[in-house]
This record gives C-alpha cells, structure tokens and sequence, in this order.
C-alpha cells in the first residue's frame, strides 16, 4: 500500500500501533512487576507501581541454599558461561575449525549443567529446567535429521507418492494430539515407559514431523537443481551431493525449521502432562505449581513464568527474521 | 529423482509417521470400543460401541461441545479483523520501527501458550491490574464465574493468536504490486476503497488458508482453557479437548475419552477433507 503522508495521519498510525503494542505487552508487563515485589505489595488491592524491588521470589524459585562459599562458585560458573559463550560467538576468528569449537562449547554447556547442582543445592525447577533441554535438544536433533531427508527428497521427486505424502502429512498436522497421546499413554504404562524421556521425544519428533517436512520441503525447493545435478556430473552420488552441496545452501532454511521445532517442544503441554508423572518440562512444572489455590504461590508464579520465558525472548531477539521467514513461508505459498 | 531414490531418502520420516501416527490412531479406534480405567489397564473389556453412546447421552460433553463452538465463532473472525487491520497499520511503518513493532507483536505467539496463560491469569488476581482498572470502571467487583472465566479464555484466545494472522497478512501486503495501487490512485480512488477493492481481494486466497487454519486450531485449543477453567472448579468452563483429557486422566476412563477423540477427529474431518482437497489439487497443478 501507498504511505499516509499527512502528519496527523501518520500520527494517528504509530497511535493505533502504540496502543496494540501496549495491549501486546500487558500481561508481561504486570508479571515482571508482580515477581519483583514482595507480598505485601503484590496483594495490595490497589496496584502498586512504585516499589522496593527484591530478588527473593526467584531466588526461592531457583535456588535452596547456596553452600559456605556458595557466591564465589556461583561467579565461578557464570564466569565459565560467559567464556564459553564468547568463544562460541567469535569461533570464525579463532585459528581452529570452528566446527569442534561448537562442540566443544556444547559438551561445556552441558558439564556445567550438571556441575551447577554438585556446588548450589538448586530448587527442582532446575531439574524441570534440565529435563526441558534434553526433551528439546533430542528433539529437534532427530526431527531434524529424519525431516531433512524426506524434506528433500520431497522436493525433488514429482511422482504421486509425493503428493500422497504431503496431503497425509498435512491432515496429521491438523488432527488433535488428544488422538495420539492417549494410545501413546496406553502404550507407555504397558510398558513401563511412562515418565521418562524417551517416550516424550519420540512422541513429540512423531507429532512435529508433519510440520518439519512441509518446511523443511519449501525451503529445499528454493534450492536451484543445477547445484546437485553439477555435483553428480562429477562423481558424487545423491547422498554425497546432498550433503555436501545441498545442505550448506539450504542451511538458513535448516536453521529456520529447527527453531520452530525448538519452539514447538518447548511449547508443548498437553503431551508432557499425558506422558509425565515428574520428570516434567518446565511450562508442565509451572502449571502444576501454579494451580493450586495457595495464594502465596502468586509472585513465586510469577517469577517462574518470567524465567521460563526469558529463553524465548533471547530467540526472538536473535532469530526475528527467521522467524517471519518462517511463519510466512508456509502460509503465503500455501 | 527417482522413484527408488525418494524412498530411499524418504524412507526413515515414512516409517516414523507410519509406525507413529498411522498405528496410534488405529489403536485409538480399537480403544474407543474398550471399557477401560487405570485399574484394568492391561485386560480392557470389549464393550462396542457403548463408549459412543454414553458420549451422546452425556450433557457435559455436550456443555463443553457448546463452549467449543460459541469460542470458535468469537474468536476466528476477531483474529482475522483485528490481524488484517494492524497488518496495514504496520505496513505503513519500515526500517527498524518496523522491526521492533514485530518484534513486541509476536511475543504473545511465541511464548509458551500455558506460561501466556498464567501471565494473562495475574492480571485478573484480585489484586491484578485489570481488576482493579475493573473495579474502577463498574464500580461492582470482579467475580470468578462461569461467564467471566468463559469471557476470559474468549479474551486470551484472541489475545495469543492474532500476532499469528497479522504476520500472514504482513507477508502477502508485502507482495502487493505497488501498479495496481498507483492505478487505483491516479483514477481518484479514496484508501478505503483501495483497501475495499484492491487489497482485500488480492488477499482473499490468505483469508481462506487462515479461515480454514485457525478453525482447527481453535477447535484444538487446550492449554488455555485448561489453565483458566482451573480458576474456579465449581464453574467449569471446558471445551471438547479439556472435557476429554479430564475423562482420561480425572474420571479415568480411557475408552471414553478415545471414544471422544475420535468423535473429534471426524469433526475436524468436516473442515479438513476440503482444504485438503484444495492442496491437492495445488500440489497437481504444481507438477
């Protein structure tokens, strides 16, 4: 569309915008607020906006007690994270294949996962918190891998079987969890896989596959069929130009697809609380917390819901284009 | 690419939607004809279609089938006005304005539907912000019941999912060709009548895909409403989806609520099988 030119009219935009940003932004705002006061100023009837702000409602969330010297090997682990983090952002200047950098920052990431609860006495949220990034990463590693295959191969190949595939896809995509989850409940107390990861990952990889093919396929379609074909003429079978040519074009794509992958397992409610008992992921853990009818647990919810949504903010910050790219994707050709 | 080929590489993502979503469906079916609770989970009783029947005759599942469609057709249109409406607002912004503008719009999408929930539920506590802006208002106190808790999970619906349709719409403006609109423009056409006559038809085909969509999706909802129907037990207000999980793992009765899935799925077959039709016939035509 052409733009408002006028003043008032372009006054009258950034309004409506600011108001819907406002409306946006209201339930987040008010949480924040709530998690940094204390009882007597989150229960006041009327609201308070001027307060002493206080730690203590996430330090109950997070932590039990920290040990004797418990502060300095709390900067000792954040110190640790924030130099592994730096070297991950800066791996491409670093005279060393950054591919191994990767690897190594994550094997780092995760030893000081499990190093944190040996030197503070956490709160279970950290648990539910640890539960969420394997239930995640295992997640979007296989669907990912699987996905990219078929995501390919459906992009390339013109038969009927494509387009079967795609159609029943589609109509997995659009049925209720409910219809899968309560066999996948049965199957599990039979045999004794309830509550543990394993069934929640191969539960959430199965219910996100149609998703990820039908992206992951509309990405690889803007690949142009020269690159292979080219690699082929000289020597490489399928597989090889796949991996070595296709995938290292196709990667932004990749990228974009195992971010809603992330987002979706994160997400995800109504499976866990099927398939768990207590090995909960975090949004689960906090509902259950948050339900009951003990109003102490109000800030407490607070602080747990911010925390838990933190993560997210970081992505959308980062990855916002990926993102739009991806939302618009799938709807604008479809 | 060849056939062999495809399967080859098609193969592994086949056998996960086979073994994964194809058997657990069948075994639904199979579930739906037990007479089945936690305590004889391994040795079911074969009842037919009795599950079935003891749906139809049973006035929660009904109560709660009512709430689903009064929230369906409150909420599609609202997504579908409110996102078309901000999705030219905001394309009459650009550069990093934009950008942030997106940024704050999509956050309600993208958090955790059941964090979102309890967020929006803080500030109806009574001693949250709209509450109080509330109470102020109206002078008469907010009361928990079965018509407010129902208003709100309307209210969080719409509030979760328009940033969904706004990006769409955003997408497609995006690909509006500026000539038709300049032609509009030199014949005298008034915005509106752009709007009215240029964009809304160029953006019908989005219209649908998002129509048919968000109707599923709606009809699907569940981590909001099972939040906030939480807020007060005595007033449940339960969609299909909560009313079935809690059959399943409240009353136990996992037959019964297999039974009610399947009844959902047929129901969402109604809009399903012509969409699907619609894609079809765009993945033909595409070869």
């Amino acid at each position: 569309m052409d733009r408002v030119n006028s003043p008032a009219g372009r006054v009258f935009v950034h309004i409506v915008l600011v108001i819907f940003a406002i409306y946006s932004l209201a339930p987040f705002f008010w949480t924040t607020l709530q998690s940094f006061k204390t009882f007597k100023d989150a229960f006041s009837r009327v609201p308070v906006f001027i307060f002493q702000p206080t730690w203590k409602n996430y330090e109950e969330v997070w932590i039990r007690s920290l040990p004797e010297a418990g502060s300095s090997f709390g900067y000792f682990i954040l110190m640790a994270a924030v130099i592994i983090t730096c070297l991950m952002l800066f791996a491409r200047y670093i005279p060393v294949n950054s591919t191994w950098i990767y690897i190594g920052g994550l094997i780092g990431y995760g030893l000081l996962l499990w190093a944190i609860p040996q030197l503070v006495y956490m709160q279970k949220y950290y648990k539910y918190f640890v539960n969420t990034i394997i239930v995640t990463v295992f997640t979007i590693l296989t669907s990912i891998s699987i996905g990219c295959l078929a995501g390919y191969a459906l992009a390339r190949y013109a038969g009927m079987a494509a387009v079967v595939i795609l159609i029943a896809a589609l109509a997995f995509r659009a049925l209720p969890r409910l219809a899968f989850v309560l066999p996948y409940f049965w199957i599990g107390s039979l045999t004794n896989l309830l509550d543990t990861h394993i069934l929640v990952i191969i539960a959430l990889v199965a219910v996100n596959q149609p998703f990820t093919i039908w992206m992951l396929r509309s990405f690889f379609m803007e690949v142009p069929k020269d690159l292979e074909e080219s690699a082929m003429v000289d020597g490489a079978n399928r597989l090889t130009s796949f991996l070595h040519v296709i995938v290292p074009v196709a990667w932004p794509g990749i990228i974009s697809t195992a971010l809603f992958t992330l987002l979706l397992a994160y997400n995800e409610f109504l499976l866990v609380r099927v398939l768990t008992q207590t090995n909960w992921t975090l949004p689960v853990a906090i509902s259950r917390y948050t339900g009951a009818e003990d109003p102490a647990q109000l800030t407490l919810a607070a602080a747990a819901s911010v925390s838990a949504t933190i993560p997210i903010i970081v992505v959308i910050l980062f990855f916002q284009k990926h993102l739009v790219k991806g939302l618009s994707a799938g709807a604008v050709k479809g | 690419m060849k056939r062999n080929t495809f399967f080859a590489f098609a193969s592994p993502s086949i056998l996960v939607m086979l073994l994964l979503m194809v058997v657990p469906l069948l075994m639904a079916l199979w579930l739906a004809m037990q007479y089945m609770t936690f305590r004889n989970i391994t040795a079911p009783e074969f009842v037919g279609l009795r599950n079935y029947i003891e749906i139809l005759d049973d006035p929660l599942f009904w109560r709660s089938f009512n709430f689903t469609a009064l929230y369906i057709a409150i909420v599609v249109p609202s997504w579908v006005v409110i996102g078309f409406i901000i999705a030219l607002f905001l394309d009459q912004v650009s550069g990093l304005v934009r950008g942030v503008y997106l940024s704050i719009f999509l956050l309600p999408f993208i958090i955790v539907p059941v964090i979102g929930t309890i967020m929006f539920k803080q500030l109806w506590e009574p001693s949250g912000l709209l509450t109080w802006i509330y109470q102020e208002l109206t002078g008469t106190r907010f009361r928990v019941n079965e018509t407010s808790v129902k208003t709100l999970i309307i209210i969080f619906g719409i509030w979760y999912v328009t940033p969904f349709t706004i990006v769409v719409y955003f997408a497609g403006l995006q690909t509006l060709p500026a000539e038709m609109i300049e032609a509009a423009s030199i014949d005298g056409a008034s915005r509106l009548q752009k709007i009215r006559h240029i964009v809304i038809p160029y953006v019908s085909s989005l219209t649908v895909f998002i129509l048919l969509f968000s109707i599923m999706d709606s009809y699907r909802v569940f981590d909001s409403v099972f939040v906030l129907s939480e807020l007060n037990p005595q007033f449940k207000a339960d969609t299909v989806m909560t009313y079935t999980f809690l059959t399943a793992m409240q009353f136990q009765r996992l037959g019964k609520s297999n039974a009610m899935a399947i009844l959902t799925v047929i129901g969402i077959m109604v809009v399903l099988v012509p969409f699907l039709y619609m894609m079809y016939k765009e993945q033909i035509a595409e070869r």
